[in-house]
């Protein structure tokens, strides 16, 4: 049997180390990759190339494939259209607190979940696990009235307080703390450290990749969620930037204002993208590690 | 779901059992003291707004009561707001048009997301790295943004769908704004924002596929469409349940795009569950019935999960 398995390896040597050459087969192969980044890429081209264009370009019967006469003035007017400038920082405040809190909430009960024993611990965990998939739609009733009985309704805290804590935040954490060695935690407390002190200086160092991935996946939930703002605000001035846009949305009906709607969608979507090109490398790999095990 | 996850860890405090020294014991208090103030913030949060909420989604469903109206004026009608669901001809659609608008997401993104995700670990295929995050970052951008964009490439002769397919001569469907075109103009909304991620998740479920699995195939005879079919396939299946879910939890609550573009029309035919909860709490005050949507919404998940997790123990 072994001796099968090498001239196996043995035949399978050339063609790994030689230098393939450009077959039929693997042209169509990269065809169909460049198909693959041409589909997802497309609307992403035409939302610049709509902001870039003037009110009259953008009428025009067929359409131009590129703006004929570039022009950025659509993205200043855009703040003066409605209040984006005011709404960007509303997001800002939003995504910036529901995801420090998500982050801490996660690494302190990931933690338990992965180095604690105790008597229903699973089962806790698996129900922790379960509201991962409840869809939130199905909860807004009740919440809008508790949150509004608080009487946080139309208030930032209102916005954020049911948001603070994510059951996938843990389970990402969970699955990486479980990963750190007993040996270095037992070590720690032999040493006398204290259990947050063994959290912060010994685990945490070990769990930049899981942090990033997590705040990469909270940034973008949180500046993109929408019902529930939608649900709770009134005022115009507390509204995030997905709201503001939806807002803008209106004023596609007239055309002096398409290409300044497209402006406002293109910077709201600028800071998750930035966030998620800077983290890429790091983020893919950890979204990958939670479908897998 | 249990699938997806390795058993749980061996944990290094056994907070049960007699402790062999007093000081021991001791530590054992403190651990679980530390226990206790870790975990509590994460379970009060989740308790107090997602499972009273939970609770509470039912109870509602049980009465008649308007949200804005104290909720101690609530008033009980039993099953009503479900007889409503089930006889009112717009819950009905709504209903329908979810079933539909899942089943249809879930047939054209998963195949699709398999192929992708095999090109993807095409060995020595160049650029596959830069395709992977090209195809990832659509589900970054904010789902309004996302809409913005659509309806422009949608729009009736400006739009660039509508151009390409007159030059070559072939009438549009007329996407939005015909009854039988909408709903599946917002599948593939959902399917261009949603693929990546599926595509990231079972090319994960790929890497953990043991090399030598395929090394025996070869010498076996086996050619690539048949290693597909009976290696990668089965040793994908558990990446493949949770995608399956999860393309199900995603699409089973489409809000964004159906209040933003289409608001349920034409003709109801883009009326979703979670489009159809949110209408008829918030514009028609109806909490109770909504909530009885809600709560259908919820078995309908619970039914799909029944059925996959029956099905793999079939085939264990």
């Amino acid at each position: 049997m072994s001796t099968v398995t090498t001239t196996g390896r043995d035949l399978q040597r050339p063609t790994r180390r030689g230098r393939r050459r450009m077959t039929p087969g693997r042209l169509a192969l990269y065809v169909v990759l460049v198909l693959a980044a041409a589909i997802p890429l497309f609307p992403l081209y035409w939302l610049v190339i709509a902001s870039l264009k003037g009110p009259q370009e953008f009428g025009r019967i067929p359409p131009t494939w590129f703006p004929m006469d570039p022009s950025f003035e659509a993205f200043s007017r855009v703040f003066e259209v409605v209040p984006f400038g005011q709404s960007f920082l509303n997001s800002a405040l939003i995504t910036g607190v529901c995801s420090v809190s998500v982050l801490i909430t996660s690494v302190l009960a990931g933690y338990v979940f992965a180095k604690y024993q105790f008597r229903g611990r699973d089962a806790l965990f698996w129900a922790v696990i379960g509201t991962m998939f409840l869809p939130p739609i199905v909860t807004l009733v009740p919440l809008y009235h508790l949150v509004s009985s608080m009487g946080l309704s139309d208030t930032y805290a209102g916005v954020m307080l049911p948001w603070l804590v994510n059951a996938f935040g843990i389970f990402l954490m969970r699955q990486f703390i479980a990963d750190v060695p007993d040996e270095l935690i037992d070590a720690a407390r032999i040493d006398g450290a204290g259990e947050l002190r063994i959290l912060t200086r010994i685990v945490l160092p070990l769990l930049r990749p899981a942090v990033v991935t997590l705040l990469v996946f909270t940034v973008v939930y949180y500046w993109n969620n929408f019902l529930w703002p939608l649900s709770i605000l009134q005022s115009e001035d507390k509204y995030p930037i997905v709201l503001t846009l939806s807002r803008l949305l209106s004023y596609s009906t007239s055309v002096q204002y398409q290409n300044v709607v497209m402006a406002g969608a293109l910077i709201a979507s600028l800071p998750t993208l930035a966030v998620f090109l800077l983290a890429q490398r790091v983020f893919v790999q950890g979204i990958a590690r939670t479908g897998v095990k | 779901m249990t699938v997806m996850l390795e058993s749980p860890g061996r944990g290094t405090i056994r907070a049960r059992g007699v402790p062999p020294t007093a000081r021991r014991g001791t530590a054992v208090k403190r651990h679980r003291l530390a226990a206790v103030g870790f975990l509590s913030p994460a379970l009060v949060l989740i308790l107090v707004f997602i499972a009273v909420p939970m609770v509470m989604t039912f109870w509602i469903s049980l009465h008649r009561w308007s949200m804005f109206t104290p909720i101690t004026d609530m008033d009980w009608v039993g099953l009503d707001n479900y007889r409503a669901v089930v006889t009112g001809s717009t819950h009905l659609a709504a209903l329908r048009n979810t079933v539909v608008y899942v089943a249809l997401s879930a047939a054209i993104t998963i195949p699709l997301a398999v192929l992708l995700a095999l090109l993807l670990y095409v060995p020595r295929l160049r650029g596959r790295g830069l395709v992977r995050v090209i195809l990832f970052a659509t589900y970054v951008v904010p789902t309004v943004a996302i809409v913005i964009v659509w309806s422009n490439l949608y729009a009736p002769s400006y739009g660039p769908i509508d151009a390409t397919l007159s030059a070559l001569g072939v009438t549009s469907p007329g996407w939005l704004s015909n009854p039988s075109s909408a709903l599946i103009s917002l599948v593939i909304f959902n399917v261009w924002q949603m693929l990546g991620y599926y595509v990231v998740l079972l090319v994960a479920g790929l890497t953990q596929i043991p090399e030598e699995v395929y090394e025996a195939a070869r010498i076996d005879g086996a050619g690539p469409i048949r290693q597909t079919v009976s290696i990668t396939i089965p040793l994908l299946r558990n990446t493949l349940v949770f995608v399956f879910l999860m393309t199900v939890v995603n699409s089973i609550q489409v809000f964004d795009p159906v209040y933003l573009l289409t608001q349920g029309g034409p003709a109801n035919s883009t009326n979703v569950l979670s489009f159809d909860i949110q209408r008829t709490a918030f514009q028609n005050g109806l909490a109770g019935e909504a909530s009885a949507l809600a709560f259908s919404l919820l078995i309908l998940l619970c039914l799909v999960a029944a059925v996959v997790s029956k099905g793999l123990r079939r085939r264990t």
